[in-house]
This record gives structure tokens, C-alpha cells and sequence, in this order.
């Protein structure tokens, strides 16, 4: 097994500058997806299936009554117990051996569970169009760079950081660093703290956060849902051994929808709250 | 730059002012993020928090145009609680020289002011002169009418309750960024002050960085690791162009353009006006000479003056505003455009635009089509059967498509090769250029007479073909033996006999021998306190920290052992050390001149009192050309020097209908006029609106919400964009009363991918005292919902 990484998010190192959105686009080739203005300095309301990460701007009152104007990397955390890898019906999320979380575009049937079970909402479905004019649908999100982890480089957002507000290493030793600089910076952030929710298993992208999780959005807490583990680990393999894969998959299909798929669709992602 | 990007990791306190920097100057947080991780502290003082001024440790709001007294106060503060460098002032500054008595201050007016031509008779700032024109000194500082005594009582009336008054800066926040500045006039430790256009751009602008430049001596903080007075340029080559005189007032080097005075008639005239008699700029007619031999070549002669006959001499100042004024006015026929967009960039673009008009023809150079060279369109809201300007457009390559140099902030020449081939029919600036001039030589060839006779005397030389050899190019900036072809090694060995050519003596040295282009070093190792020596070149002389000199204390030892750069070393007899000593290299500190570190003075000391500006010696306060408060300073209100233009080009508005502050200023994502930018789709959507910064007070007041269009106005336009309420503008409070300002970037035009309205419709056609640099980042508006 590969050395297991994280990315190490240092949000007290970040201005803002947003080169990771650029460096990200770029690599990905993703395309770009002007918003409404959002009345700040942020562009996106949160990540989406073309914009992988977003750069958050945020307005706080600290606990001093002094202002501060906190910056936030948005992207996919890469649970270790990821809810969507439990959520996917067809087995199209998966972990790789960096400890990154990845879709498959050849499994992936566009369901959506993912994008409704993620605690992070960094999920997100993408409408394509066949040679038939068939529309369908496939979920994505940040994979890590793990085509460019594959080749020994680093995620492109890390590797066009220039305040070395992010860093890609080694877990144990990001995790390390993470909880010194925690300590360098409590005189200024009294608030300040490690984000690496254990409910999740723990993630592969560890924050040094300024300010509660609350602040940026996050939850202080986050779970993979009970129902999600009892759909994988238990319902799944059972049924499969008793029906057969593909039924299982349609059967499958029903319960997620009505057990596991716990949120709405078509939550308003261009604009609304952005934090500020 | 005095200093350089990678140098910032040393400070123990940057005060960063009049500058965004981690918006819009990104990487040198990478160097200020190890300052602060070894314990350094950073301030930021700016109208508005910014992007810096949370990853600052002290922000202290100011009013936008209140620089002076901020600073003003800063010196008197470090005066008054003896935080200042005293052995580095004596020694290192002209605080000993006495003033001649015709000098004098009063109400804002320094004395010599002529008001009918608003400007000032300077010889009555003069120094007292020994009987060989040494200046008269008094090394105990305690003449009445020495620098020092005089700096004294100037800055005495910038008390701290004066200065906050104006500024509205909270008194303990003012306070807090004096004491953590003024620590670094502490040997062993060092502070920088970082700016950029925020400081520059004001009626002020140059006496905003002279108090910079006080400041920075007074606290012994000039040639240190750490220190300086860091000019943040505002595109990535700005350097690099004014250094090849992109300025209307300098030919290349910063040497000063011909002017129709008599002075100037003759190169003799010109030397004996611009040459001062001591100093390295002694040296002068050496950089003339060669520049003319680069110019001219064979057709250079001792006998025709090198040449000289053929530039051409004007007496206005060709600064942009009056340009366009002229061009306003039907005086200009033409015009180029390389990469320029003045209806989006150029202050009150809206007259600028219909200045354009006005042009028989306009040459556009660009990547795109951009709001200027399309001012005709419809879409720019011209008319345009009712325009004649014929428009020629070049398509020009991107800085990828070709070869060639630029000169960053850090003064480095660093040279990039060319990644792609250009696309379509577009091409390198150089080569646009150089087609250009062969073709208009060929056309004069069998002229003759005074317009011909330039034109034939040019000499152009740069290979056979489309495109220029860029290496012959770079060999003659460099400079040669015109006899022998030898590349010549440094400035120090320009002639001013003809034998010597060189484009740029300021350059001289980046290319000393064959096969040596140094702008080509990329040599990343560390030679010490991060200069990187081998890693592109320096101008001057690869020297890293200019003034470095003053590093060392007058018998030539480092004032400390953690902020040495350079050093006497007595058994080598040379100075040794960590940089390229900007100082003879064999010069002892014993030797006549030996402790005098500011070689490019006529003096070799730092100028406290710089009696050659165009509005005073000394820094002080006047209100912007549109404010929203009576000078607290004097009965002046407005820079006496600075020239106005009166009438429909230049609108002035008054408090009554335009009482809120406004400033301009850039995004990270967005560059300049946004022509490269807003048609780049990844930026474009990162920052696709125009829109206002304002407060939440100022929002309740005009019943405006986060989000809503808004209409601003000023004097000289009105521009809708989107209210961006915010709690990182605050109202100040000026004179007692409550003064809402306001901001907005100015990159936005109708074209490309992220469009807007133009800011810059909003901005005066005033200009500095000195540079004339318009005054974008204070002028008055209002604002108010746009339904």
C-alpha cells in the first residue's frame, strides 16, 4: 500500500489570492460557470460539479469585537469513512490507495445519493449529452489530483500555493504540523483548532481553522448517516448474495430513495448565503 | 525597489501602506508569511480592510489622501520619543546641512511661491555653501537652520490629535502602528514600507513617498535586510519600462529628456545643466554619450554632437493628462496604443474617449480588441458616423509567444524564452516595432530636411529580415566598444568620447562578455541572506539592496551581526560580503567619501530635505483636489504645485452634491484595463461583476441593500454596478464629522467575458506636483439606488 497523504489546508497561512481555483480548472479541465453576484468577494456559493473548490471570504466579528476577514480552500475532505462510497448503489466511489475518494464515470448512473449523503455538500451532478441527444447524468467532485499523485506530483492547488498555506505529505506528519501551528497561533485565533472530523473516520484534508467549523460553514460534528452504514455494510452484501447483483442495484435504487435520500434536490447553488 | 521580494522574509516590521499587496501583489506574502513566522510583525493602513490587513497583526484605518499626516505624525512621534537612528542621521543624512535663511514655511507655502504660475523659485531652499560648494554643516544638529531643527518644527504641528482628526485614524490604533514602526529604529532591527498606487496616485503622490523616505533614514532602515522603501509596480514589466524611459520626462536610465530651453540647445549645454559636479551621477555625460553612439551609431560624431541635434526638444509637460488634453483639443493628429486602454484605464475616461475622436488615426497594438481601440463602436456609446479617426489594429503575441526580458519590482532583469509560437498573424511587440522603423527608413531614404534627417540618422542594425536578432538587441542595451565589437563590463567603463555605445547604462553589465547574457542566470542557490546572486541580474551592477552602504556603520562593520549585507574587510582591503556592494568596491571607510553611502546623491548622503522637488523640500499636508474637509493644516487646500486644468475636460465637484470619499483599486484576479484578463474565461468568472464597496452605515443612510444596483456619480459621469455591503469599510470621522468613503475596481469596460462599467469615468484629470500621475485614489461621489 502507498504512503498514506493528506492535504494540509493552513486557512491563517491563505490570502486569498484564489490561484487554487485557476491551478484546479486548469488541470481538470474544467470549464468556467460565471455566478450571479453574490454581494462579496466570493464567486461560487459552494463547490459544483465544474468548480471543484472554492475560495470562502468571510466577514467575522471575533470573540475580541476586532473584525477579521477569514479565507477558506473548499474542496472535497476525502473521508476516510466517506458517506458517499457507502451511499453509491452501484459501486462507482471508491478509495484509492493514497486514501483519496474517487468516482467512476463508467459506473456512475447519475442517481444523486451521493450528492444528497455527502455531510460536506461538495458533491455534485453534471448533465451531459450523448451522440443520441440523450441527456444523463454523472456526480463529481475533486479527486486530489490523483491522476497527478499517480505520476509522484502533488494536487495542482498545492503546487501553485504560494503562501505555503497548503501542504501535501505524509498523515501522521501533517497532522503534526497541524497541531503546532494550532499552538503558534492561539495568541491571535483563540478559537483556532484542528478540523479532522473523526466522525467521518477522519479526512484527507486537514484543516488549521482560525475559528470554530460553524464559522465557515462546517459541521462541527459531521457522521456518515446510520442509514447509509446499514445500506453498505449490511443490506448491500446481503442482498447481493441473496438476489444477485443487478436486481439488487434496482431494488437498491428504491431503498436509497426512500431511506437513505434524506435531502432535497435542487438546492440553490448559484446563489443565496455566502457566508460574508 | 530598494530591496526585493525575497528580502521581506528579514524585516521585523512592514508597514504596508497605500498597498493591497495580498490581493494584488501576491507573492510577496510568500516572503512576509517567513517574516512572520519569525516573529515579524506586519501593519496595514488602507481606507478600507483589506485582504493584507487580515493577515496583519495591527490594521489602522485612514481616510484616502491623509498619507502625509499620517506619516507627518510618524515622524514626530519617532522625534520626539528619541526612537530614531541618531549616528546613521548624522552621518548618512543631510540633517547636519544648514538651509540658507531665504528659506521659510508659513501657512502651507514654502518660500519662492509664485501663484500666477503655481509654482516655486527653489533656489530659496538652497543650503549654505562652504567656499567650494560643499554644503555648511553642523554635526551636533542644533543649528536653527539645520535640516535636522528644521524637519523638527515642520513635523512638530503633526500632533497626534491634529493628525487623527484628519486621517480619522482611532487615536490607540495611530498610536499602536507608530510604536510598532518606530521599534525598528533599533540597531538589529530593521522595517520595510511596502507600497504601491495607493500611494503614488494623488495630487501628493511624491512628497506621500518622500515621507516614506524620511521615515526610513530617521530609523536607520535604508540599505538593511529587511528595510527600504519597496515599491510594489503595478504590472510585472513596469520596472523594466521606466527603466527604458516609458516616462514622458526621461530617455533611457532616468536621464532627463531634452527641453526647448536654452540650456538645452547644445549636448554641452545639456551636460552642464543635468551633470552634477559630485556624485556618481558625475559620471553622466559618459551614459549620454553612449546612449546617443546606441541611438545613432556611425552617424554619431564628436563633431555633430553625437548626434544629440536629432532629438527632438518640446517645453510642455507630455505627461498623459495633457496629452489628452492636448488630443481634447484637436492638437494631436495621432497616436499609438501598445497595450494601453485609456478608456477604461486613463482618469475621466469619458472625456478621454471623446477625445480620441478627435485623432485623424489610431494605431492599436494589442492582444484584443479592446474599449479604446473600439471607441467608435456603437457599444461604447459612440456615434459613429459622426467620427473620422481611421483605426489600424495590430494583433500582438502574448508574452508566451515571444523572447525577451522583463525587469521585476525587485529591479531583476530576468529573461524568458519563448514557449509557443504566436498565433494567427500577431506578433512580438519588437518585431511590430522593427518593421516599423525599417519601413519608415526606407520611405525617408532619398528625403532630405528636418524631418527626414532623424529618420536617416537612426541607426538600426538589429539583422536582416521580419524579425530583429533580440541578441544584438540585448548587446547594445549592454553596450560595446564601438571600435572593437567588445562587450563592455560594467557603467563604470562607458566613455563619453564615442568609443563606448550602451542603450541603457543603468543596464550596463547585464551581458559583459560573449555568451554571458546574466538576465539568463538561474542559479537557485542561496549566496547569502537570500539574494541569489546568480539568479537573473540586478540592475545596478547585480547589486541586490541599493544604499548598502548603510548597512555598515561608518567605520564599515555591520551596525549588527543578523543584518549584515556588507563589510569592510581590512586584509583583503575591499568590501566583502552577502551582496554586490553599491559602493566603489576599494573604497575605504577612511577614504575621502569613504562613509558616504548614498552614492547616486549629489551629497552621498540620504536627503531629509530634498530641495529639488517641485512643491517643497518637505512633505506637507494638502486635502485632495475633491475633499470632503478644509485643510487642518493651512489656509492651502490643494497642492500649490500641482498644475490645474481648468474648463469641461476637468470637472470639479464639491462636497455639497458629492459628499462620500471614493477610491479605486485592483482585484487579484483582474489586470489593469482587464483587457488580458476579461477575456480570459477561469478569471473572468472568479470576479464577473463591477460592483461598490461601502458600508453598512452608509447602506441604511441611502436605503441601499447587499446586492442592489447602484448608480454612483461624481462630478464628471455616473456608472451603475452592484453595492457590496461590507463591514470592512467603516465611516471616518474627519474634522469632527462623520465622511463615508467608498471603492470600487476599476478594471471593468464592455468587453470580454466579465463586463461592467468603467470606474474610471468617475476619476479627475489632476495630477501630482512632480509626475503629474492623476489623482484616481481620492476624488468625491455619491451614490444611490439604481430602481
Amino acid at each position: 500500500m502507498a504512503t498514506e497523504y493528506v492535504k494540509f489546508v493552513d486557512v491563517t497561512k491563505c490570502d486569498g489570492c484564489r490561484a487554487c481555483m485557476v491551478a484546479c480548472k486548469n488541470w481538470n479541465d474544467l470549464p468556467a460557470e460565471p455566478q450571479d453576484f453574490l454581494g462579496s468577494a466570493q464567486s461560487h456559493a459552494k463547490t459544483t460539479a465544474d468548480t471543484w473548490n472554492v475560495l470562502q471570504y468571510i466577514e467575522h466579528e471575533n470573540s475580541k469585537g476586532n473584525l477579521d476577514y477569514l479565507f477558506r480552500h473548499s474542496a472535497c475532505f476525502h473521508c476516510t469513512d466517506a458517506a458517499c462510497e457507502k451511499v453509491c448503489p452501484e459501486n462507482a466511489i471508491s478509495y484509492t490507495d493514497f486514501g483519496t475518494v474517487v468516482i467512476d464515470h463508467e459506473k456512475c448512473v447519475g442517481c444523486g445519493y451521493c450528492v444528497n449523503n455527502c455531510p460536506f455538500e461538495v458533491i455534485s451532478l453534471k448533465e451531459y449529452v450523448d451522440k443520441n441527444g440523450d441527456k444523463y447524468r454523472k456526480a463529481n467532485k475533486c479527486t486530489m489530483c490523483t491522476d497527478r499523485l499517480e505520476e509522484g506530483l502533488q494536487p495542482a492547488c498545492v503546487t501553485t500555493c504560494h503562501t505555503g498555506a497548503m501542504e501535501f505529505g505524509d498523515k501522521a506528519a501533517m497532522i503534526k504540523k497541524a497541531e503546532e501551528r494550532v499552538k503558534q497561533i492561539k495568541d491571535r485565533y483563540p478559537n483556532a483548532m484542528v478540523y479532522n472530523p473523526q466522525g467521518v473516520g477522519g479526512t484527507h484534508t486537514v484543516y488549521v481553522l482560525a475559528e470554530k467549523p460553524s464559522v465557515y460553514g462546517l459541521p462541527e460534528n459531521p457522521k456518515v448517516p446510520t442509514s447509509a452504514v446499514i445500506w453498505k455494510d449490511y443490506a448491500q452484501p446481503i442482498g447481493k448474495m441473496m438476489i444477485g447483483a443487478t436486481t439488487m442495484a434496482v431494488v437498491g435504487a428504491f431503498i436509497t430513495n426512500t431511506i437513505i435520500s434524506k435531502k432535497k434536490n435542487g438546492k440553490n447553488e448559484d446563489g443565496g448565503d455566502s457566508h460574508e | 525597489m530598494t530591496n526585493h521580494w525575497n528580502d521581506l522574509q528579514y524585516t521585523d516590521c512592514a508597514l504596508i501602506m497605500g498597498a493591497n499587496p495580498a490581493e494584488n501583489h501576491p507573492i510577496s506574502f510568500r516572503w512576509l508569511t517567513k517574516a512572520k513566522d519569525k516573529g515579524g510583525k506586519i501593519i496595514s493602513v488602507d481606507p478600507r480592510f483589506t485582504r493584507t490587513s487580515s493577515m496583519a497583526d495591527v490594521y489602522a484605518p485612514l481616510r484616502s489622501g491623509t498619507d502625509i499626516p499620517f506619516m507627518g505624525g510618524m515622524i514626530k512621534y519617532a522625534l520626539d520619543n528619541n526612537l530614531y537612528h541618531k549616528e546613521y542621521v548624522a552621518k548618512y543624512t543631510n540633517a547636519s546641512f544648514i538651509v540658507k535663511e531665504s528659506f521659510k514655511f508659513e501657512d502651507g507655502l514654502f518660500s519662492g511661491y509664485d501663484e500666477a504660475k503655481r509654482a516655486y523659485d527653489k533656489t530659496q531652499w538652497a543650503w549654505e555653501t562652504n567656499e567650494d560648494g560643499t554644503p555648511v554643516k553642523d554635526e551636533t544638529l542644533e543649528h536653527p537652520r539645520s535640516v535636522f531643527q528644521l524637519m523638527k518644527k515642520h513635523f512638530s504641528r503633526y500632533d497626534v490629535d491634529t493628525v487623527t482628526k484628519v486621517t480619522g485614524t482611532p487615536k490607540e490604533d495611530y498610536v499602536k502602528v507608530c510604536e510598532a514602526f518606530c521599534s525598528t529604529g533599533k540597531v538589529g532591527k530593521s522595517g520595510t514600507i511596502m507600497y504601491a498606487m495607493g500611494t503614488t496616485q494623488h495630487t501628493v503622490g511624491t512628497q506621500n513617498v518622500r515621507a516614506f523616505a524620511i521615515i526610513q533614514m530617521l530609523l536607520g532602515n535604508i540599505g538593511m535586510p529587511g528595510g527600504g522603501i519597496n515599491a510594489m509596480r503595478g504590472e510585472s514589466n513596469v520596472q523594466g519600462s521606466t527603466d527604458f524611459a516609458l516616462l514622458y520626462d526621461s530617455i533611457p536610465g532616468y536621464l532627463a529628456v531634452p527641453k526647448a530651453i536654452p540650456e538645452h540647445a547644445t549636448l554641452e549645454g545639456y551636460n552642464a545643466k543635468e551633470t552634477p559636479k559630485t556624485g556618481y551621477q558625475s559620471n553622466k555625460p559618459k551614459f549620454v554619450a553612449s546612449l546617443l553612439k546606441a541611438w545613432y551609431g556611425p552617424n554619431a560624431t564628436k563633431d555633430n554632437e553625437f548626434g544629440y541635434q536629432n532629438l527632438p526638444k518640446g517645453n510642455k509637460n507630455y505627461s498623459h493628462i495633457n496629452l489628452f488634453n492636448a488630443m481634447y483639443k484637436g492638437e494631436l493628429e495621432g497616436a499609438f496604443f501598445f497595450g494601453t486602454n485609456p478608456v477604461v484605464g486613463g482618469p475621466n475616461a469619458g472625456k478621454e474617449k471623446e477625445a480620441l475622436g478627435n485623432l485623424k488615426w489610431l494605431v492599436a497594438v494589442d492582444l484584443w480588441e479592446t474599449e479604446s481601440s473600439a471607441f467608435w463602436h456603437k457599444e461604447a456609446g459612440s456615434d459613429s458616423s459622426k467620427i473620422n479617426t481611421e483605426v489600424f489594429f495590430l494583433p500582438a503575441c502574448s508574452s508566451y509567444e515571444k523572447e525577451g526580458s522583463i525587469s521585476n519590482s525587485s529591479r531583476w532583469m530576468q529573461y524568458r524564452w519563448q514557449a509557443i509560437k504566436p498565433l494567427g498573424e500577431s506578433k512580438a511587440d519588437l518585431e511590430i516595432i522593427h518593421e516599423l522603423a525599417t519601413r519608415i527608413k526606407a520611405l525617408y531614404k532619398n528625403e532630405s530636411g528636418p524631418a527626414a534627417a532623424p529618420i536617416n540618422a537612426l541607426y538600426w542594425n538589429y539583422g536582416e529580415g521580419h524579425h530583429p536578432d533580440i541578441d544584438l538587441v540585448c548587446k547594445e542595451i549592454n553596450g560595446y566598444d564601438v571600435n572593437t565589437g567588445k562587450l563592455i563590463a560594467g557603467f563604470g567603463n562607458l566613455k563619453d568620447d564615442g568609443s563606448t555605445c550602451s542603450g541603457n547604462w543603468i543596464y550596463c553589465g547585464f551581458y559583459p562578455e560573449e555568451g554571458k547574457n546574466r538576465a539568463k542566470n538561474r542559479d537557485n542557490k542561496d549566496t547569502g541572506m537570500s539574494n541569489y546572486l546568480n539568479w537573473s541580474y540586478a540592475w545596478p551592477m547585480n547589486r541586490r539592496i541599493i544604499y548598502n552602504r548603510a548597512s555598515a556603520d561608518p567605520s564599515g562593520k555591520p551596525w549588527s551581526k543578523d543584518k549584515a549585507v556588507i563589510w569592510w574587510d581590512d586584509v583583503q582591503k575591499k568590501w566583502a560580503g552577502h551582496d554586490v556592494p553599491d559602493f566603489v568596491p576599494t573604497k575605504a571607510p577612511t577614504d575621502p567619501t569613504g562613509t558616504d553611502p548614498f552614492i547616486m546623491n549629489k551629497d552621498g548622503v540620504g536627503l531629509l530635505y530634498a530641495p529639488t522637488l517641485n512643491d517643497g523640500p518637505f512633505p506637507e499636508h494638502y486635502e485632495p483636489f475633491e475633499s470632503p474637509m478644509p485643510n487642518a493644516f493651512s489656509s492651502q487646500e490643494l497642492n500649490p504645485a500641482a498644475v490645474v486644468i481648468e474648463g469641461d475636460f476637468n470637472k470639479r465637484g464639491f462636497k455639497a452634491d458629492f459628499p462620500i470619499v471614493a477610491t479605486t483599486y485592483r482585484v487579484s484576479e483582474h489586470w489593469q484595463s482587464g483587457s488580458m484578463t476579461r477575456n480570459q474565461e477561469w478569471l473572468s468568472e472568479l470576479v464577473p461583476h463591477m460592483y461598490v464597496e461601502m458600508s453598512e452605515e452608509l447602506a441604511k443612510e441611502k436605503g441601499i441593500k447587499n446586492k442592489d444596483k447602484i448608480i454612483v456619480s461624481s462630478a464628471r459621469g455616473e456608472i451603475k454596478a452592484y453595492a457590496m455591503v461590507t463591514k470592512r469599510f467603516k465611516p471616518h470621522t474627519s474634522g469632527g464629522k462623520k465622511v463615508h468613503q467608498i471603492g470600487m475596481p476599476w478594471h471593468f469596460g464592455y468587453k470580454g467575458f466579465a463586463t461592467g462599467d468603467t470606474a474610471n469615468r468617475l476619476t479627475p484629470h489632476i495630477g501630482d506636483a512632480n509626475t503629474t500621475i492623476p489623482e484616481y485614489k481620492a476624488f468625491l461621489c455619491d451614490v444611490r439606488r439604481a430602481d
